[in-house]
């Protein structure tokens, strides 16, 4: 009897043990079902990818089909979305943030304000290269050159006119 | 009967520790990035801009950054005129690191090393160095 108790225990153990792993298993990599909401808290990447890369691009599709009030609405909202950013994700891998987008692109939205202003397409162009040459600069400073931002040759917004109203 | 209570307990004691493993990996988790971050060893880093009398950024800039007496690192300010250094080891005081720069055309105005916010060595040693047009 006393020989099969470390067997009967292994069992035990295995069974317990197993199904512990699966209930670890059954929660899911994303997360348990039933946990109370987190505050919703977007690293960088997320920030990018939702408030600043579209509206760069609305951006740039405004201006090319001349649609001023879109692009100064856009204008209105890329700054904001780097300003909501900044605050969000104040410093990146120790970087300050709010530095690094004013070094990258403060002087190129100045620039786009007048070019939309005046309703000027060529100083527009030139502010929006301005731009994106700054938003490839950033990503060189913080070690993500691989992510490269042109200006937009389509939209990606098929549910949107970019056209001015007439 | 005996053989038979030895391979029970043979398979009992893999199964144990293959659960252990899987459990702990589990729980765990996977590490998404800064697995290359050095700063506890390194110290803090060193970073910052170099700008114009404008507070334009000044791409291009030469930027030394001397441990007293013992060594000078020679970089250049990027397009977003910001250099980086890393640091020089924790032991190191960083009031014994100086921060100069330089570019043909500008002399060095003035130094300025910001406080720090943070004792967290990632966060790194920041110093605006001003240049002026000659």
């Amino acid at each position: 009897m006393r020989k099969l108790m470390f067997p009967l225990v292994a069992v035990g153990l295995i069974i317990v043990l197993g199904l512990w792993s699966m209930r670890a298993g059954a929660q899911s990599q994303f997360g348990d079902a039933n946990a109370e909401p987190a505050p919703f808290n977007p690293q960088m990447a997320a920030m990018m990818s939702m408030l600043i890369q579209p509206r760069h691009a609305k951006l740039g599709l405004a201006g090319q089909a001349e649609n001023w009030p879109l692009a100064q609405y856009m204008l209105k909202e890329l700054k904001q979305g780097f300003a909501i950013t900044a605050r969000s994700v104040p410093r990146w891998k120790g970087l300050p943030v709010p530095d690094l987008f004013d070094a990258a692109v403060s002087q190129p939205l100045t620039t786009l304000e007048y070019g939309i202003k005046l309703k000027y397409r060529q100083q527009f162009d030139e502010g929006f290269a301005k731009l994106t040459e700054g938003c490839n600069a950033c990503h060189a400073t913080t070690e993500h050159s691989f992510i490269v931002i042109k200006v937009p040759d389509a939209s990606a917004f098929p549910n949107q006119s970019f056209q001015p109203k007439p | 009967m005996r053989s038979l209570v030895r391979i029970g307990r043979v398979a009992g004691w893999v199964l144990t520790a293959t659960c252990l493993v899987c459990v702990s990996a589990w729980a765990g988790g996977q590490g998404f990035g800064d697995d290359d971050d050095n700063s506890e060893e390194e110290g803090p880093s060193y970073f910052g801009f170099v700008r114009d009398t404008k507070g334009g950024t000044v791409p291009d800039a030469k930027v030394t950054v001397s441990l007293k007496d013992r060594i000078s690192i020679v970089t250049r300010t990027d397009a977003l005129g910001t250099y980086k250094v890393p640091g020089f080891g924790k032991e190191t005081d960083p009031n014994d690191v100086a921060v100069s720069c330089g570019k043909d055309g500008y002399k060095q105005l003035r130094v300025v090393r910001r406080p720090m916010s943070s004792k967290d060595p990632k966060i790194p040693i920041e110093t605006e160095c001003t240049l002026q047009p000659l």
